[in-house]
């Protein structure tokens, strides 16, 4: 039941951020290879979500990654991570493109300017 | 007289002592050339007089409202050319340290070949150059090297000239002195050809106090790993 709620909880996030990289590359804000790996990143995640539970087994015959099964609090933690990495990768490509028409306005602005 | 349009930008800091001397040297040297030419100096928001001493060497002066950094000056000089549909462009450091007729010989060699962007190498002929300087301008190449993939010897040269197709086509993010690096990905992302050439620097007491010392090196190397980090995850 934890693994599928991990998954379940995790996967809306997980299909926005696949929304987004798909609807930016069909608008021409994403060039092919920028968006080939945000979808590797995401559907690498997801993935990993997906056989979280064959990892913990096969993991746990491993002394060193022996632990305790996962507990609800895991589960919140996890989705957390997930969430936060989603939002910063969203902020962060907003910062550069606002830095991107920041530095175009103040050279377009310097060139008229100068004109003048 | 060559039909080809030549554009020299100059990003100039601070420079008002050099920038006149800069400007007419280049102006002797082209004047002596067949090509048309205009002298173009980007002025990254200079607290002295450099602007005005540039305008009465009788260059054109794009003024920055803010500080930009070298490779936010070059990038407006480059956009300048754009705009203006040159057909070479040839950026050059403001602080006297290049020859100009290397210059000229640099676009000579570019408009006879396929090239588009030509490096003025300071290291194929290291004369003159302190033994530190070497190291530090190697060193900085070979990290250009791990991190894009771009053989250059001296991937920190100010002496560039670009073809139009590189004028039209490139552009880089960073605005420090790291530009110098991120340029040549960004010519090999695009498949811009890039060739190198040997020129002479020539460094006097002003510019050895101006120019870029080691530590600055450690910043451009972080700067470089942080873009090449983040760009693999976009």
């Amino acid at each position: 039941m934890r693994y599928p709620l991990l998954l379940l909880l995790n996967s809306p996030i997980i299909a926005i951020a696949l929304l987004n990289a798909v609807t930016k590359y069909k608008l021409g804000q994403l060039d092919k290879t920028k968006f080939t790996k945000q979808l590797i990143s995401w559907l690498g995640l997801l993935a990993v979500l997906l056989v979280a539970l064959p990892i913990y087994n096969y993991s746990h015959n491993d002394s060193l990654f022996q632990s305790d099964k996962l507990s609800i609090l895991d589960i919140v933690q996890t989705t957390a991570i997930v969430y936060l990495v989603f939002i910063v990768n969203t902020l962060r490509l907003k910062v550069e493109k606002s830095e991107q028409r920041l530095r175009d306005l103040h050279q377009e602005l310097s060139i008229r300017l100068s004109d003048k | 007289m060559s039909s080809l349009k030549v554009c020299i930008v100059i990003p100039a800091y601070n420079e008002e002592r050099v920038i006149r001397d800069t400007i007419q040297g280049i102006q002797k040297a082209l004047n002596k050339s067949n090509y048309r030419y205009e002298i173009v100096v980007v002025n990254d928001g200079s607290s002295d007089n450099t602007s005005t001493e540039a305008r009465r060497a009788g260059a054109t002066v794009i003024d920055h409202i803010l500080n930009s950094g070298a490779g936010g000056a070059t990038a407006t000089g480059l956009l300048y050319a754009k705009k203006n549909a040159f057909d070479i462009l040839v950026t050059m450091d403001a602080d006297g340290q290049h020859v100009p007729t290397d210059a000229i010989a640099g676009i000579d060699t570019l408009a006879n070949s396929n090239v588009d962007l030509l490096i003025g190498s300071r290291l194929i002929d290291s004369t003159g150059m302190s033994k530190i300087k070497v190291i530090g301008n190697l060193g900085l190449s070979g990290i250009t090297y791990l991190l894009f993939g771009t053989k250059v010897m001296d991937s920190q040269s100010g002496l560039r000239i670009f073809s139009k197709r590189a004028i039209d086509g490139l552009r880089w993010r960073t605005s420090g002195f790291e530009f110098c690096s991120e340029m040549l990905w960004r010519a090999k992302q695009q498949h811009i050809v890039v060739a190198e050439y040997p020129i002479k620097a020539v460094y006097s007491e002003y510019s050895m106090q101006k120019g870029q010392n080691n530590w600055n090196g450690i910043n451009i190397v972080k700067s470089l790993i942080r873009r090449r980090i983040v760009e693999t995850f976009e």
